[in-house]
């Protein structure tokens, strides 16, 4: 099994203060115990190619198993055991072994209560792979994860990647530090009020204009336009008694339905305020007519409140206005300042009607045929305008002689509050054929050139408050602000000249081929431009006149508004830049440091001629290498030994634990004002973050490491062909099952011992499948808790098919894999490796001459194997019930029965994982709860552990209550956690 | 207490890391293979019909009107009639005809573009590592967003270069900063810059603490110093060998930097871009090029030939001779690269011998929007890999065999990158 270690880390031992042996352990050292060794270990353990890679050649003092805690305990271990020397092997007398181990206690011992509660050494490091990931999730707002192409950080003695004494900087890494910064940089992008980070990365145009088209079409897609949904919430407030709310505000009801207040609130009165004539009378009828609620029936009123909607629909077609294209002189009605006035008019009368098409008694019917529309034959469009036709006689337009101007009024109101469209979120050349305009966004509609055009009144004044206004405009003003669309339509409008769009039939001057923008877009250049355009327009109506008229005003006003807004901006991008850094470096920058990044702003823009854009974008790329950024550095005095943390370094020592990214606004708050260290404040901000979803970071990276799955996401080991069901879908599910019971256990507080002994578990669809259990109605991301999991053989971590098939090696299960892991995972015994010659079990179970059970009993036969194989083939044995991909079964893959009966450690008989489990809760409770808190202390100091941390542990592992909480306040209480050693 | 890692591995993992430039190999005596580079040009909106052919091989290979200024190259030059690219048509015309020219795979309507990456750019990703800059992607014509009334955006229209299926390659428009950041390593100064400032935040941090987190921040410290060694070494290089190369009276082909700003006359702008081009290539700076002559719908105007109307919209008509005087002038504009890159010595060949420039439109016809085959021209031998002079024509070969991506896949063939397909395409094109 590979193992993601690294050779530095055994440089890394321990660096506690000088080690002092007693004088008496010296002598019974040198008298009793090296003999011991010598005569019964160093055979075996000695300096050439030693057994179990366990060399005692270098221990000559007293020193060297203090400097090795992890060895010495081993030695200990075994000893006590007994297991070692192995059965074969000259055994010591008895009153010899004993000796040897008092010796090793009472070393230890005196060791430990020397030290308790060291702080330890943990080491200036650079930030993981997966830290760096969260951080910069958390510090840009977008899940960027610019270190997917690194290489895998190795894990320390401990098994966690998150130690000095594991992660390493090179040359090499150095430059893809380089690329990752410089890929977060590229999502930047500027705002009028700061600058912000997009979901993708901003240096294309293209890339612009998609992420202001989207967020703007995102907005609207968030607003509840379903009249029916507003009907029927109207409906439940009219009901709120009797639906058992008689308190309920129409405004509580339009959050609980999702609708808006402001338009419920105008619904409301438009049906209740009655109405004697006209479209909204007839709608208040059905209105009236809703049926009441009745038990058991929630939807009772939708139907009525659909047949409402598609009446005010069909109603308000009928009068939809409609506006004849326009020119003017030479300018034909497909050029921009036309179109521009033609789409300006539906969009500002939404909420109008018109009025011809009322069907009045005794005046003549609306005479279509009179209508002229100039270009009508013109191929190209911008769309004919196809005129509204409604059959006399329609009972919906009819009006009783004289009355039409009462009608009228009663048409307004209805018209007012029922726009023919809230807003047009895309737009073709054909106006009318609107299936053509599919994905064009916001579109202006124009013949092979760029332009964009707001259409969205209706919404913005009906349905919005100030505050979803405000939004709205300024997304409106970030088309322009961050994608420059109005400089760019202009540009390319202006480049056409006084062609319009339609250069294949009309003549005009043409501008010359690209210059700059700036001189393009200039005002005397702009109000050239709409001179000559006025020449050719010479002869047209007042209208068309003052529709080119105001083109161009509006295209200069609001080209001159982003060059301004832009000059305007920069000193709130540069404090944005500051606020950054400093969010960057977890601390408030010193003056210096806030020199240092506005001068080297400065220089990018002097020295090396970048814009400001650009200039920032270096500035955010510099900040990202600082080693204040990349490296995560305990401050402390250099003459003290140890010393509590800074605020700051506490803040980001927790935030780094629980959520593996940097500490959030009110951790930073806690950590100015000094409060981190009163340990209240420190458990209530840990409460605080663990139900947040970063705490998620804490079951993956945590968990994953803990429970050796960390690439499991990625394990090819599964032949597909012989396992169809397993594939990505469940892979994903497999890996996700103990990282929702871990969240769960952490997030709930529950007993740690849970984890290992409670019936529950959670499934998705395909993971309750591969269990046989009912799937949850929903797709993979739906999860749901299965309390009682055990009928399908589940509950708890041990059970779980991820850990079942990642320790398996594909076509037949592994007893001594999934031992090894109960073992060394859960239970944290130390287990030795495997020497190199150890023999190859077949790698097809279909293809064994005996069951595996009995290929291993013979394995174990050998007593050097035994030593270590005893102590956790049973174990996995325990697991025969389920195949290599975790699926449960009574036959094993040539087709015999599986037999998961096992024979635990000290002759104790179990059945399957009932059987495991008991033997686990009756024998080895204590020792997981300990191994489970020295794992996670590890993991939260960023060290390995040290024999100076024993004594938290056992009162840890010593404590009545073993909820999580308990582990997790011990631990942030601890002196270990709270202080700093200062290092060698 | 041991060093956790020598300082000697750290600068033995650099050197690999690093490699020579090839320049600096050049300098140092050693005689390197004569790089092969790709360059692609093109024009939108088609060329003129009935003035675009070529008869015969070799020395008697015939060339049509609109190809006649390539009539001084034409051993070098293959024009190849009849190929497509399937995932272009059918789907309305314009961008959906563009966007996936040099991909061929389909794109995406409406407002999420989608294509594929581009032969240049892959390419790039496997040659370009072995220069200073991978690939220059460039235009002489700005890009176009939003829509088109066929709903494919219009950036489909305005890049030919894609590095990924989610992103078009930006396009460089302005000669002086695609200058910059050829030949005065604008990334590398910038990373430099940078590197010098991170090292004083290391150092000062340094000093603030001791023993083994000391350690740990000088492993941080001395990568950044032998990052920053290494541009050093690069740009010293670069020197060296340029004023080796001078000494030994080879000729450096010189070119001044460019202005800033944007020329104003296409014809100089043009002229710039291949300039830059030929240098890049002749300098080894790069060894993939893609320049957008006039993008498609290209609203340039040619007032110097005398042609009123638009590109774009000139091409509606497309067999008069306004038309055929703009497809006569960007074709001189490839000539004009070309026998730059003729006249670069390079061994006993040219650093045109060692390349080939493809040109190609998304039309055969503008005016009837016709692409149900394009124009191609390639220029150059890539070293003896690529038979030239020759006037090839697929159209009667079967829809399966004349795919512009097995010309693709031929050309990368050819430039030792071998692929089992791409695009809609599995098998090379066949006699190339």
């Amino acid at each position: 099994m590979p193992r993601r270690t690294h050779p530095v880390s055994a440089l890394f031992v321990l660096l506690l203060a000088p080690l002092h042996a007693q004088p008496e352990h010296d002598r019974a050292f040198a008298q009793s115990v090296r003999p011991f060794l010598a005569t019964y270990c160093v055979s075996c353990h000695g300096p050439q190619s030693p057994a179990a890679q366990f060399s005692l050649s270098a221990f000559t003092s007293p020193a060297n198993f203090l400097n090795d805690a992890r060895r010495a305990t081993q030695v200990l271990e075994r000893l006590e055991a007994a297991d070692m020397p192995p059965k074969g092997a000259p055994q010591p007398p008895p009153a010899a072994r004993r000796d040897a181990i008092d010796w090793f206690h009472a070393v230890r011992n005196n060791e430990i209560r020397r030290n308790a509660g060291d702080p330890g050494t943990v080491l200036a490091r650079r930030l993981s792979n997966a830290e760096y990931n969260y951080t910069i999730r958390d510090l840009t707002g977008v899940d960027i994860r610019p270190t997917r192409k690194f290489p895998v950080d190795p894990a320390n003695t401990a098994g966690f990647d998150n130690s000095g004494e594991t992660l390493s900087m090179s040359p090499t890494l150095l430059k893809k530090y380089l690329d990752a910064a410089r890929e977060t940089a590229s999502h930047l992008y500027l705002k009028e009020d700061g600058f912000a980070f997009a979901p993708h990365p901003m240096l294309a145009e293209t890339d612009r204009d998609k992420f202001a088209v989207h967020q703007i079409i995102d907005f609207y897609h968030q607003q509840n336009t379903d009249l029916a949904a507003y009907f029927e919430t109207a409906w439940r407030f009219r009901h709120r008694a009797a639906l058992g709310q008689p308190a309920a505000s129409l405004a509580d009801l339009a959050r609980r339905h999702n609708v808006s207040p402001k338009y419920l609130a105008t619904i409301w009165q438009t049906l209740e305020i009655p109405e004697p004539i006209g479209p909204l009378a007839k709608l208040q009828a059905q209105w009236r007519d809703l049926p009441k609620p009745q038990p058991n029936q929630p939807a009772i009123a939708r139907p009525g409140c659909e047949a409402m909607r598609a009446y005010v629909a069909n109603v308000r077609k009928k009068v939809e206005p409609r506006f004849i294209n326009i020119t003017a002189g030479a300018i034909g009605t497909a050029w921009q300042p036309l179109l521009i006035w033609k789409n300006t008019q539906y969009a500002t009368h939404r909420r109008t009607f018109d009025p011809r098409q009322l069907q009045v008694q005794g005046e003549p019917p609306f005479n279509q045929a009179n209508v002229v529309e100039p270009e009508w034959d013109n191929a190209f469009g911008p769309g004919k305008t196809i005129l509204v036709e409604n059959p006399s006689g329609d009972p919906d337009l009819f009006v009783p002689a004289g009355q039409r101007p009462r009608y009228e009024a009663a048409w307004a109101r209805f018209c007012s509050v029922f726009p023919d469209m809230f807003y047009k979120e895309s737009r073709g050349r054909n106006y009318f054929k609107t299936g053509k305009d599919e994905g064009r966004y916001l579109s202006a509609g124009f013949h092979n050139v760029m332009g964009y055009f707001r259409d969205d009144q209706p919404l913005s004044e009906l349905l919005l408050d100030e505050k979803q206004q405000a939004t709205l405009n300024r997304m409106w003003r970030e088309m322009d602000f961050v994608a420059s669309i109005n400089i760019r339509t202009y540009v390319e409008f202006a480049k056409l000249g006084t062609r319009g769009t339609r250069d294949d039939f009309k003549d005009g001057e043409p501008e010359v081929g690209d210059i700059e923008v700036d001189q393009i877009v200039s005002e005397p250049k702009l109000r050239k431009l709409e001179a000559d355009y006025l020449k050719f327009a010479n002869g047209g109506s007042p209208v068309a006149i003052q529709a080119i008229k105001t083109f161009f005003n509006q295209a200069n006003t609001s080209i001159r508004w982003v060059q301004q807004a832009r000059r305007d901006a920069e000193p709130a991008h540069l404090k944005s830049l500051l606020e950054f850094a400093a969010r960057a470096y977890r601390r408030p920058l010193s003056p210096a440091e806030n020199d240092d990044i506005l001068s080297f702003y400065r220089d990018a823009r002097a020295r090396s001629a970048l814009d400001h854009e650009s200039a920032l974008r270096e500035a955010v790329v510099l900040i990202l290498m600082s080693p204040k950024f990349s490296y995560r550095v305990d401050l402390v005095e250099k003459q003290r030994a140890v010393q509590p943390l800074s605020g700051y370094d506490l803040a980001s020592r927790l935030s780094y634990f629980l959520w593996s990214s940097m500490p959030d606004a009110e951790l930073l708050r806690h950590a100015a004002a000094g409060t981190l260290q009163n340990p209240e404040v420190l458990k209530a901000q840990a409460r605080r973050m663990l139900q947040d979803p970063r705490s998620r970071a804490l079951a993956v990276e945590f968990g994953a490491n803990w429970l050796d799955m960390r690439d499991f996401e990625q394990i090819g080991t599964v032949d597909r062909a012989r396992f169809p069901a397993f594939d990505d879908a469940l892979r994903q599910a497999m890996f996700e099952e103990p990282v929702r019971l871990l969240l769960d256990v952490f997030r709930r507080n529950r007993p740690i011992t849970d984890l290992l002994l409670a019936p529950d578990t959670f499934v998705n669809p395909p993971l309750a499948r591969h269990y046989g259990m009912p799937p949850p109605a929903g797709d993979t991301n739906t999860w749901t808790h299965v309390p009682d999991a055990a009928p399908y053989g589940r509950g708890g971590l041990l059970p779980m098919a991820a850990f079942l098939t990642k320790n398996a090696p594909g076509l037949r299960t592994s007893p001594v894999k999934r031992g090894f892991w109960v073992a060394r995972n859960i239970l944290g015994d130390q287990i030795p490796p495997p020497p190199p010659s150890v023999p190859e079990l077949p790698a097809d179970e279909a293809k064994m001459d005996l069951p595996l059970r009995q290929m291993l009993e013979r394995h174990r036969a050998n007593p050097s194997c035994a030593a270590c194989h005893a102590r956790f083939d049973s174990f996995g044995l325990a697991f025969e019930g389920f195949d290599p991909v975790g699926h449960r079964r009574t036959h094993d893959l040539a087709g015999r029965p599986v037999d998961a009966h096992a024979q635990f450690p000290k002759g104790v008989e179990g059945e399957g994982l009932s059987g495991l489990r008991q033997f686990i809760s009756q024998h080895r409770q204590p020792q997981f709860v300990r191994a489970f808190a020295g794992r996670l202390l590890a993991y939260a100091l960023g060290r390995s552990l040290a024999l100076s941390d024993g004594p938290l542990l056992d009162e840890i592992a010593g404590q009545p209550s073993l909820r999580f909480e308990t582990v997790l306040d011990k631990i942030l209480a601890s002196r270990q956690f709270r202080n700093k050693r200062s290092p060698l | 207490m041991k060093t956790p890692i020598s300082r000697r591995t750290l600068l033995r993992g650099a050197g690999v890391a690093m490699g020579l430039p090839w320049l600096e190999s050049m300098a140092a005596g050693a005689t390197p293979a004569q790089p092969q580079r790709f360059a692609v040009l093109f024009m939108g909106t088609g060329i003129s019909p009935g003035r675009w052919w070529a008869k015969g091989s070799g020395a008697q290979l015939e060339l049509s009107e609109s190809l006649a200024p390539l009539e001084p190259l034409k051993a070098k030059v293959n024009v190849i009639d009849g190929l497509f690219n399937k995932a272009a048509t059918g789907q309305g015309i314009h961008p959906a005809m563009t966007g996936n020219m040099l991909s061929g795979v389909p794109i995406r309507k409406g407002s999420i573009i989608q294509g594929g990456i581009t032969v240049d750019q892959l390419l790039a990703n496997h040659i370009g590592q072995e220069t200073p800059q991978p690939s220059m992607v460039l235009a002489c014509e700005r890009a176009m967003t939003g829509f088109h009334e066929t709903n494919f955006s219009n950036a489909y229209s305005s890049h030919i270069s894609w590095q990924n299926s989610d992103s078009p390659v930006p396009n460089e428009m302005y000669p002086s900063l695609a200058f910059d950041s050829l030949f005065e390593n604008g990334g590398q100064l910038r990373n430099a810059s940078i590197l010098d400032r991170v090292r004083d935040h290391a150092q000062s941090l340094s000093r603030a603490i001791s023993g083994a987190d000391k350690i740990k921040l000088d492993e941080y410290l001395a990568s950044v110093r032998d990052v920053e060694r290494g541009i050093e070494r690069m740009r010293a290089g670069k020197q060296k060998a340029e004023e080796q190369a001078r000494d030994a009276g080879r000729p450096l082909f010189a070119m001044k930097r460019p202005q800033d700003g944007l020329p104003e006359d296409i014809r100089d702008h043009i002229r710039l871009m291949c300039d830059i081009i030929a240098l890049g290539f002749q300098m080894d700076k790069t060894r993939v090029a893609s320049l957008l002559l006039a993008r498609d719908l290209s609203a340039l105007y040619y007032p110097f030939l005398g042609v009123s109307k638009q590109h774009h919209g000139a091409s509606h008509y497309d067999t008069e001779p306004d038309y055929q005087k703009i497809v006569h002038f960007q074709v001189t504009q490839l000539a004009y690269l070309a026998q730059r890159l003729d006249a670069m010595k390079e061994g006993e060949s040219s650093v045109l011998d060692n390349s080939v420039i493809l040109f190609l439109s998304n039309m055969w016809s503008g005016t009837k929007h016709d692409n149900k085959k394009v124009p191609v021209l390639t220029i150059g031998g890539l070293g003896g890999k690529l038979q030239t002079g020759r006037a090839l024509n697929y159209f009667e070969s079967g829809d399966d065999n004349r795919k512009l991506c097995s010309l693709y896949l031929g050309i990368m063939d050819r430039m030792g990158v071998n692929l089992p397909g791409f695009g809609d395409a599995t098998t090379r094109l066949a006699g190339l």
